[in-house]
């Protein structure tokens, strides 16, 4: 056994089982929904059932002589709007004077129990006055009257929210010298988080003027600052607790209405409410991936050198901005690696539709226009007759470069990724040799390991860590960082683990209270473990100088040559020499009492172009993906069912492998299921599946083998040179099935979800045109050529 | 969620259960099995009655034996009860096709073959269904799949009747007015709303199936996005013997799912000593024929149809060769 | 333009005077009796959770589909939400709460959830374990494919499945009395009794002492 490199059993590089795992096995972890405050009223909010409709009267009275209702709360102009996003705070607790979606919140009901609750919204009378529905993206871009735009303060003439257009090189003079050019105009339906625990709330106004919030949220700090403003409370008068979360990915990293209808109705009554959703509400809320048409051309030379892209996105934001913004540009930034090329042409343009609002889910902004190029690479390197996986190894990104938008790129482990999975698959002995009904394919992928900057400008840091360690020797770590299943609680033990040479058993994490764990900014944007892990690490080398300098006066050995290990503080220079750990820890509080550190992340350092948002998509570093999928196809029933796939991501450094693997797998699951089933789908603007039955989501049966390979690209500025592994691994497993399918029975699939009677009718339509070609050919002998 | 409220009453006989439901008003209640269908229904406020008859302690629902099922049997339990294995392997694979594990721990043998018949304007919340105007088969007059007045659309979505049907099996429904024999073939008539020839009052008591179906070679086979949890979007079952010279001797099909009713076809007359190619291929091709399938599930109309042939056509092969799906390890 | 669609709402919640009497029934939970007052319309998921105070069995879809809510009923896994609570009178129920041996050991199948990576945000595990418990009772040694087969009515949006089918299978092997090789390193440290009061100033003159000092 080679000697472990690690200081901690626990420590980086270790397979550790989640530190919460025993809680969830026992079903004693508590979720939101489980926590019972003594008096606590049940929340109902009524919703909208018009997409587009005036509101012209509400009358709550009936309601609220009800027996056992304790509030009832409809919208106001005095309430602020909010947002994730300070540029598009387009969002209200309760409509004020229109609904722009099927579900949006019309007033909030607390009431004894939940019958009641239910019947108080039944009683409320509403009149509204329909208007007419946005309901494609299409139509949304039509110049309209102000009183048909959902959101009149807009600075477009129509449901237009924001488009971006970026150039750089010259597309145009490109592609008319290109050799080969693809290009492929594809759709994407929507698609949702569906993670099991429903959207849940509880808000408490205390007799002491705080408000007490328990969500279950991957982003406690914006929604800290939202319910600040809406209910028009100094922060420091909030205190948002954030329990287990059940699933979020992306899903939960809005600040909510039910959260501030919550808090409306806990302040009208003086008692805790809670708001917990049903599945259908979850689906209402959505925030899923935004319904996509998306315009693609890419072009090469003879030798298969990628020399631009030109990229259109019309992005389908539903009711509200959300992160929309963002996903605006992601849409057409994130498709800059891990290719080099040196022309790019990126337009894209986001609407506002009646629709439910879509926002950030797992991959956010960069799948479906990962989808349509790995597709099209596929295609030019057919065109110029270069096997697929060596097209994309002539057209890597190398280590520390910058992108032509100014990217800075440091790690890179795209090759080895590429070389490994190439090579685990047999790719050579079977790409273009299987039989008909069999296919591989390989794709790429290319992610933000969190964003450089801040959603708001100031200067907090990104992440902060607070450790104490008192005489019990254990230790405390404090940071907001959202645990959300993802196993961010446990990163951040291994993080401090490592660094104090200690067993995790030793660590305690506390990171859902904002009363006493210091900011951080949230789980999304892939940003948890290269920033709070950063700042848990620092804050844990404070507390270890400290460790070492007790050492040294207990030993009289020099502080600068111990380091912590195993449990003691271990003079390097001859290893016999080492003090345990209780006993530095004793003499490093001795009169001085606990020992406290913090750590922060607080930005990468200065980077990117100076055009306009060349900030979006700035990271401080990058994830890189290759994957390989090996799929059968039925050409009778049009089924596609993957059989293998070898996913290589490099995430710079396992901290945990066990971790890794676990992400890596639970993204391939979440796009194979966009890939193969899942659709969000409208009856006109209403949601037509809101239920697990109908909003068709891959089970058991239909997961393929998977062999994870972890590539190490030991990013520099990573916490022990990791970065993300959260969301990355869900881009290349949607286009390397589609590859492969095409592989298999020679279709190319410009939609999605591949399901099977779309997959048939393309093998039909293939069918049909090498029929008519054989026909011709047997009409024209002379034409054949053998 | 909150169920519609109701009275529960839970018989401990037959003659109890029959006797209650003569006391209440005709159409003012329900029968309850394993209720995975009906408190779904419940749940979304969809035709709920005042009281409900709970079957789970009725002795003459249950057992399982070499001629008669109870249909108060959990489907779990008939899939795998020794006996239906042995003698009727196709039966015991299709019920793995049902729903879940889970629900088919619950779920009944009568509760599936009398499961609700199913709508994408049907099966949705009330407050969907408020924003929609509803349909005809919860609180409204029309249809909205095939906009009338006459007929309910809702697709016959049970999996179990093809498979019986094509063994030949009998419904015993018992009533207060005494007990009858149907034939499952002759069982479902009607539209989605009037879906069968069951009254209210009666109970399907038990399911037989004939002594000589145990030597038939019968499957099912069904289409759906995943391999567990959805209805079928179109399914199919067959019986076959083949004479010894390797020609049909008896050929059966059916198929759910494509129709307000499940369809039955017995083509032993007309394939009587047919080489096996041609008959499937037109057996297949003529269940196809019959399949009319409306816009009210998730996969497209054509399509499924269409699957009828493939899928027909590949359980005739399958049953001619002796082949499974594999859904149940070999003991 | 204004369509005016008449929005219909027979959906009527009735009021607490409409609805049948609440009824005590005695239930037999994880081996205890519980008395509890229910309505004939209650389904089991609610009791566990408001009445009984038994949380861990989660409430995901509420219609069957995502099997959160999975336990036992006669030892058979189920769907508490689409069980009425009265048709349970008489029956053995048995929660997560129960599936752990006394104190804080964990069943061969929790513990293999927890260390195998069969659990992520946790959410739909005490419905996983409890179909896996039941499963492991009825059939030592599944297959994979059996056991995919077995859990196809539980719902999990973190894992993609394969490491809980991985989790299954090392809880079979070991529940048939096989050697495991756990995840986790071992690796507590060992604190002796009294390690808390030593007088830092012993150190010097307990093997240690002697060095240099600069």
């Amino acid at each position: 056994m080679t000697p472990r490199e690690s200081r901690s059993p626990h420590g980086v590089g270790q397979r550790v089982p989640l530190i919460d795992g025993p809680s969830k096995v026992t079903g004693s972890a508590v979720y939101t929904d489980d926590i019972r405050l003594p008096g606590t009223l049940v929340g109902k909010i009524l919703r909208s059932p018009h997409a587009h409709a005036k509101i012209v009267s509400i009358d709550t009275s009936a309601a609220e002589s009800m027996p056992g209702v304790r509030a009832v709360v409809t919208g106001s102009r005095d309430l602020r709007t909010f947002g994730v996003l300070p540029i598009s705070k387009d969002e209200v607790a309760l409509a004020v004077d229109k609904v722009i979606y099927v579900g949006d919140c019309v007033a909030g009901v607390a009431a004894d129990d939940e019958e009641t609750a239910l019947a108080a919204c039944e009683a409320i009378r509403v009149e509204y006055e329909p208007l007419p529905i946005v309901g494609k993206a299409d139509d949304a871009l039509k110049e309209c009257p102000p009183e048909q735009k959902l959101h009149p303060g807009t600075r477009h003439s129509s449901n237009l929210q924001k488009q971006v257009d970026q150039n750089f090189g010259d597309v145009d003079a490109a592609f008319a010298g290109a050799d080969h050019v693809a290009k492929g105009n594809f759709r994407f339906v929507g698609v949702t988080h569906a993670f099991t625990e429903p959207h849940c709330v509880i808000a408490h106004f205390e007799p002491t003027g705080r408000l007490t919030v328990w969500s279950a949220t991957q982003v406690p700090h914006y929604l800290h600052r939202d319910l600040a403003a809406v209910m028009d409370l100094p922060m420091h008068r909030i205190r948002v607790i954030r329990p287990m979360v059940g699933g979020a990915f992306g899903g939960k990293s809005d600040p909510f209405p039910h959260e501030m209808i919550a808090a409306l109705l806990s302040r009208r009554t003086g008692r805790p409410v809670k708001i917990r959703f049903d599945r259908e509400e979850v689906f209402l809320t959505n925030h899923g991936r935004h319904p996509t048409k998306t315009s693609i051309g890419v072009a090469c030379d003879g030798n298969g050198k990628l020399l631009g892209l030109d990229l259109d996105a019309l992005i389908d934001g539903g009711a509200w901005g959300s992160f929309g913004v963002v996903t605006t540009y992601y849409n057409g930034v994130l498709s800059v690696g891990p290719y080099r090329f040196d022309n790019f042409r990126y337009r894209g343009r986001r609407v506002y539709t009646n629709k439910p609002p879509c926002g950030a889910m797992r991959g956010h902004g960069a799948v479906n226009s990962r989808f349509a190029f790995e597709v099209l690479i596929d295609e030019l390197a057919e065109k110029c007759g270069v096997d697929a996986a060596e097209f994309r190894l002539r057209n890597l990104l190398p280590p520390n470069t910058t992108t032509l938008n100014g990217f800075r790129i440091t790690s890179n482990g795209t090759e080895e990724c590429i070389r490994r999975v190439v090579e685990a698959s047999d790719w050579k002995s079977k790409r273009g040799k299987l039989p008909y009904g069999r296919g591989i394919g390989i794709a790429c992928g290319f992610y933000i390991s969190g964003s450089a900057l801040r959603i708001n400008w100031n200067k907090v840091p990104q992440s902060t860590a607070h450790l104490k360690i008192d005489m019990d020797g254990g230790v405390t770590v404090h940071c907001m960082a959202a645990e959300i299943g993802q196993g961010s609680d446990t990163m951040l033990a291994q993080c401090v683990a490592e660094v104090l040479g200690l067993p995790i058993e030793w660590i305690r994490v506390f990171s859902r209270d904002s009363d006493l764990d210091p900011i951080d900014l949230g789980s999304y944007s892939s940003r948890v473990t290269f920033m709070a892990g950063n700042a848990a690490r620092r804050a844990a080398e404070v507390i270890r100088g400290k460790l070492c300098a007790a050492a040294a006066r207990l030993t009289g050995y020099d502080a600068e040559g111990f380091d912590t290990r195993d449990g003691h503080v271990v003079w390097l220079p001859n290893p016999a020499i080492r003090v345990p750990y209780l006993d530095a820890v004793l003499e490093a509080i001795a009169g001085k009492g606990a020992l406290i550190a913090k750590g922060c992340y607080h930005d990468a350092p200065p980077m990117g172009g100076s055009h306009k948002g060349a900030a979006a998509g700035l990271s401080p570093t990058y994830s890189f993906q290759s994957y390989v999928t090996e799929t059968e196809v039925d050409p009778e029933t049009g089924f596609v069912k993957p059989v293998k796939v070898w996913a290589a991501h490099d995430c710079g450094k396992a901290l945990n492998p066990l971790a890794v693997e676990m992400q890596i797998e639970g993204c391939l699951h979440m796009g194979l299921g966009q890939a193969l089933m899942e659709s969000f789908g409208y009856n006109r603007a209403t949601v037509g599946n809101p239920s697990f039955l109908d909003y068709k989501i891959p089970g058991p049966l239909e997961m393929p083998d998977v062999e994870v390979h972890i590539v190490e690209s030991n990013d520099p500025e990573g916490p022990f040179g990791a970065k993300e592994a959260g969301e990355g691994p869900l881009l290349p497993i949607l286009p390397s099935l589609a590859n492969a399918v095409r592989d298999a029975v020679g279709i190319t699939m410009y939609e999605l979800p591949m399901t099977p009677d779309r997959v048939l009718k393309e093998i039909e339509k293939k069918e049909r045109a090498s029929a008519v070609r054989e026909a011709s050919e047997a009409a024209n002998p002379k034409e054949t050529v053998r | 969620m909150i169920l519609a409220p109701f009275t529960l009453h839970r018989p401990e006989s037959l003659a109890d259960a029959l006797s209650l439901a003569a006391k209440l008003p005709d159409g003012g209640f329900d029968w309850i099995g394993g209720g995975t269908d009906l408190l779904q229904n419940y749940k979304n406020r969809l035709n709920a009655k005042d009281h409900v008859i709970a079957l789970d302690r009725v002795p003459e629902m249950r057992g399982i034996s070499a001629e008669r099922i109870g249909a108060g049997e959990r489907l779990a339990v008939i899939s795998e009860s020794a006996v239906v294995r042995e003698r009727w392997p196709g039966l015991a694979e299709a019920i793995t096709h049902v729903a879940s594990p889970l629900i088919r721990n619950s779920g009944t043998l009568g509760g599936n073959l009398l499961v609700e018949t199913r709508c994408y304007y049907f099966n949705q919340t009330p407050f969907w269904r408020g924003t929609k105007g509803s349909c005809m088969k919860a609180e409204s007059d029309e249809c909205l799949v095939v906009p009338q007045k006459e007929i309910c659309y809702a697709a016959y979505s049970g999996d179990l009747a093809p498979i019986l049907g094509v063994l030949s099996a009998t419904l015993e429904l018992a009533s207060p007015a005494g007990t009858r024999e149907v034939r499952i073939d002759e069982f479902y008539a009607g539209d989605g709303i009037h879906k069968n020839v069951k009254r209210a009052d009666e109970i399907i008591v038990g399911v037989k199936v004939p002594a000589e179906s145990s030597t038939l070679r019968a499957g099912y086979r069904k289409l759906r996005h995943r391999d567990a949890l959805d209805y079928p979007e179109m399914g199919c079952a067959a019986a076959l013997r083949l004479d010894a010279s390797g020609r049909i001797e008896l050929l059966r099909a059916a198929t759910t799912a494509v129709d307000v009713v499940p369809h039955f076809v017995d083509f032993t007359e007309q394939m009587r000593g047919q080489e096996p190619d041609t008959a499937f291929a037109e057996v297949a091709a003529a269940m196809e024929e019959r399949a009319q399938p409306k816009k009210n599930t998730s996969m497209p109309v054509g399509y499924r149809k269409k699957m009828v042939r493939v899928y027909l056509g590949r359980l005739l092969d399958d049953l001619r060769a002796g082949r499974t799906e594999g859904r149940i390890p070999a003991a | 333009m204004a369509e005016t669609q008449p929005l219909r709402g027979p959906f009527r919640v009735p009021s607490a005077a409409d609805r049948p009497p609440k009824q005590v029934v005695r239930l037999n939970v994880n081996g205890h009796a519980r008395e509890v007052a229910v309505r004939p319309s209650d389904v089991l998921l609610d009791t566990l959770r408001d009445d009984l105070g038994l949380t861990g069995t989660t409430r995901g879809c509420d219609m069957g589909t995502c099997g959160c809510c999975t336990v036992h009923v006669d030892g058979r896994p189920v769907l508490s939400c689409l069980t009425l609570t009265l048709l349970a009178e008489g029956a053995e129920i048995r929660t997560i709460e129960d599936v752990a041996p006394a104190g804080t050991d964990l069943h061969p199948v929790q513990r293999a959830f927890a260390q195998h990576g069969g659990s992520q945000c946790g959410f739909c595990t005490p419905g996983f374990i409890m179909t896996s418990v039941a499963l492991l009772a009825r059939h030592p040694d599944p297959s994979d494919e059996e056991i995919r087969r077995e859990i196809s009515g539980n719902m999990c949006r973190c894992t993609g499945y394969n490491k809980i089918v991985e989790s299954v299978r090392v809880a079979a092997a070991e529940l048939r009395g096989e050697e495991v090789a756990s995840v986790a390193s071992p690796g507590d440290l060992d604190v002796p009794r009294g390690a808390y009061d030593k007088p830092a100033g012993a150190y010097r003159s307990n093997g240690h002492g002697g060095g240099k000092s600069r």
